[in-house]
């Protein structure tokens, strides 16, 4: 859809209710014309940070700029924005045609622009077949897509998604996900979608903005943000499970080198920050694990045996002491009996200092 | 069954005219770690009820400890309850809530901190025992029902879906710390859920309740193997598994998917071919049911990625690893090709939910 092209900037924003500061002095933006997810946990400022990009809500300090002009105190009807909330808007006893056409109708548009947009909205949310029914014969994520027709329609230059998916009946969720994705991949607009699903999330996003207690603390595509964690935190909250942690009284270090001799053999080669590493990060399936003894491979009691994604197995393995998960085949799985021997790449550590930052 | 912990023996319960549960019969021998898993609807909650005694079935018999407690008030059964809900006494602080249950039993001082250091430790609480309900977030608020309903000290407690609504990451830990609890206390768990990733996290034992019924029990993997009704494929497994309906006819199956031989015998009609999206895999095999594909949609996990892919007559998932390069670059190109072993795909009767057979070669 044609759209003059805008990024988001915010400078120092900052949001409190009474003592609680729910957005800690963020400076951020959000490139034009792309996906932008805010995950996080609840209460982690991601939904109070949306509503004062979308001027619902008045920052405590702190500004933001559309592209150059800047909007802090301009009302949310002159942004020049859609918004897609958690329960779909829409008018009840009218067809879907007439609930796209109403914010159109506000706009003094011609018929046939009207009639156009309609049709070509309708179709880029697969909805075309049900123009002239009544709302109330769909179901609520067919509505939920109305809702988004309602919001691009009058092609605003940023759309914001406010958890779209979360309250929709789990047998229209993938529909309305796949259907979102297929949209985003076509408009051209600037798209901020708050989440607190990391598989919405990793799905939908070009980059994902995560955040904890009021500020992002990292941003990044999701396969990047996934296998390069900045923090510990992004390392836990993405993944299922997430990452496994190993902490200081398990390492042993030099000035330049990393070990963790009752996990693996090799020293991690970290140069003049090796002093700053106080935990390691390892995700499940960056272990490999055999049944057999292998040299150079260490060995592990296996505590527990359960079933996860795709019948993988997850294992939880007792290093004398160190428990950590990992994650084998469904062949390897059964093997498995109690006791396995197991490798580390060096490539897949992560290493965070005392602070939980990457090293 | 003399060292069951837990047996129930053809229970049956209706609404009226409805039924609700029908001739349902399992037993849990003690120390286990068992999940009743099934999907909303099925009657999980009307089967805690009458374990507990809060309501009457109609026929049918509950036995505790190899004892007939069919009869006997909620409160003689002695087994441990932890709900969905964690309904705490707001004025009452966290300490107190926990021994609440414990006073009830007229518990002395000594047995009541005992008992409150052991469970806090336990759902790792300690720190907020001073606390009220008020100040505590909704993952802690469920940790203290837990840590509650596991302060009654008996060998048996029963488990009402308490992760239901919580946020993954807040499932994620009370999963581990459940599991940690079941072995440290060396007692009876069971538990009941509709999520089937807890289920298989979670359970030693998994019972798959399905048309008011136990369709299938047994150690997990066994049970995730080898289901022998359709229901067993579909509750336990995550993503779900993919049910294409046909015909079987002179041990044929047709659908308008694919077509294969299989090894049925003595069935004919109306039938469900089942297969796990990990045994949907891309490229093509001989001696394999091969398919043109379309992705739909890639659901990203972070360490799998879901596929949705058209193919005719239906829509398959498929689960690849993210460090897969050859199969994320299959996925992204236009022509994909998928095939499925013919062992890989069973056969259920659709009426019944019996397997009756598995593919064994191309028609």
């Amino acid at each position: 859809m044609e759209s003059p092209l805008f990024d988001i900037k915010l400078n120092n924003l900052t949001k409190k209710f009474d003592s609680f500061t729910a957005v800690n002095n963020i400076n951020f933006t959000i490139p034009k014309s792309s996906v932008t997810v805010l995950l996080g946990p609840s209460g982690c400022g991601k939904t109070t940070l949306m509503r004062m990009i979308a001027g619902l809500e008045k920052p405590t300090s702190g500004s933001i700029f559309f592209e150059e002009h800047e909007v802090t105190r301009v009302s949310t009807r002159r942004r020049n924005l859609g918004m897609v909330f958690q329960y779909p808007v829409i008018y009840r006893g009218t067809s879907v045609k007439r609930n796209l056409e109403l914010p159109l109708l506000s706009e003094g548009l011609e018929k046939q622009v009207i009639n156009d947009r309609v049709h070509k909205v309708a179709e880029l949310l697969g909805i075309s077949d049900s123009l002239n029914k009544l709302v109330e014969e769909l179901d609520n994520g067919t509505r939920q897509k109305i809702a988004v027709g309602r919001a691009i329609a009058r092609e605003p230059n940023i759309i914001l998604f406010d958890e779209p998916i979360t309250n929709i009946d789990i047998n229209s969720k993938l529909e309305l996900k796949r259907s979102l994705k297929e949209l985003f991949g076509r408009l051209s607009q600037t798209i901020v979608y708050v989440t607190h699903d990391q598989t919405e999330a990793m799905t939908l996003a070009d980059q994902i903005a995560l955040m904890q207690d009021g500020v992002i603390t990292q941003c990044a595509p999701p396969s990047e943000i996934y296998s390069k964690p900045g923090n510990q935190f992004a390392g836990w909250f993405l993944g299922n499970p997430g990452m496994n942690f190993i902490d200081k009284k398990h390492l042993t270090k030099t000035d330049s080198t990393v070990g963790a001799p009752t996990l693996f053999s090799q020293t991690l080669r970290v140069g003049a920050r090796a002093r700053d590493v106080a935990v390691l990060g390892i995700r499940a399936e960056s272990v490999s694990v055999s049944t057999k003894e292998v040299s150079g491979a260490k060995p592990a009691r296996v505590l527990r045996k359960s079933l996860g994604i795709g019948g993988q197995y997850l294992l939880d393995l007792d290093y004398a002491g160190l428990v950590i998960k990992v994650r084998v085949s469904h062949a390897m799985g059964r093997e498995v009996s109690d006791k396995v021997w197991t490798t580390v790449d060096s490539d897949n550590i992560s290493l965070f200092d005392e602070n939980g930052v990457v090293v | 069954m003399t060292n069951s912990s837990l047996e129930i023996r053809e229970l049956s319960k209706s609404y009226g005219s409805k039924p609700i549960l029908s001739k349902l019969s399992f037993a849990i021998p003690s120390d286990d770690f068992a999940v009743i898993c099934g999907k909303p609807g099925n009657g999980k909650s009307v089967l805690v009820r009458l374990i507990m005694g809060l309501e009457e079935a109609d026929s049918g018999k509950v036995l505790v400890r190899g004892e007939d407690v069919t009869n006997s008030e909620p409160g003689s059964r002695n087994i441990g309850y932890i709900p969905q809900t964690f309904a705490l006494v707001p004025h009452f602080s966290v300490q107190k809530n926990i021994e609440y249950p414990l006073e009830l039993l007229n518990a002395s001082k000594e047995e009541k901190a005992e008992a409150v250091e052991r469970v806090a430790e336990l759902l790792k609480i300690t720190d907020l025992l001073a606390k009220k309900p008020e100040q505590l977030s909704g993952g802690q608020k469920q940790r203290v029902a837990i840590a509650r309903g596991l302060a009654k000290p008996t060998d048996v407690y029963l488990l009402d879906d308490p992760l239901v609504g919580l946020d993954f990451k807040l499932r994620e830990r009370l999963i581990d710390d459940l599991r940690v609890s079941q072995e440290k206390l060396g007692v009876t768990f069971l538990y009941v859920t509709s999520d089937s990733l807890e289920a298989l996290q979670l359970a030693k034992t998994v019972l798959v309740l399905a048309n008011g019924t136990i369709v299938q029990q047994g150690p997990l993997a066994d049970v995730y193997d080898n289901p022998t009704n359709i229901s067993t494929l579909d509750t336990l497994g995550f993503p779900e598994a993919n049910l294409i309906s046909g015909e079987v006819k002179n041990s044929v199956f047709e659908s308008s998917t694919f077509s294969i031989k299989t090894n049925i015998k003595g069935y004919s009609g109306p039938a469900v071919a089942g297969i796990r999206p990990e045994s949907v895999l891309l490229g093509k095999s001989p001696d394999a049911v091969v398919l043109k594909a379309q992705v739909t949609l890639m659901e990203n996990l972070g360490s799998e990625i879901v596929s949705y892919l058209k193919v005719p007559g239906t829509m398959l998932k498929l689960v690849v690893s993210r460090t897969d390069n050859e199969a994320i670059k299959a996925l992204n190109s236009n022509e994909l090709s998928i095939f499925m072993k013919l062992p890989s795909i069973k056969i259920f009767n659709k009426q019944s939910g019996q397997w009756v057979g598995n593919g064994v070669s191309l028609v």
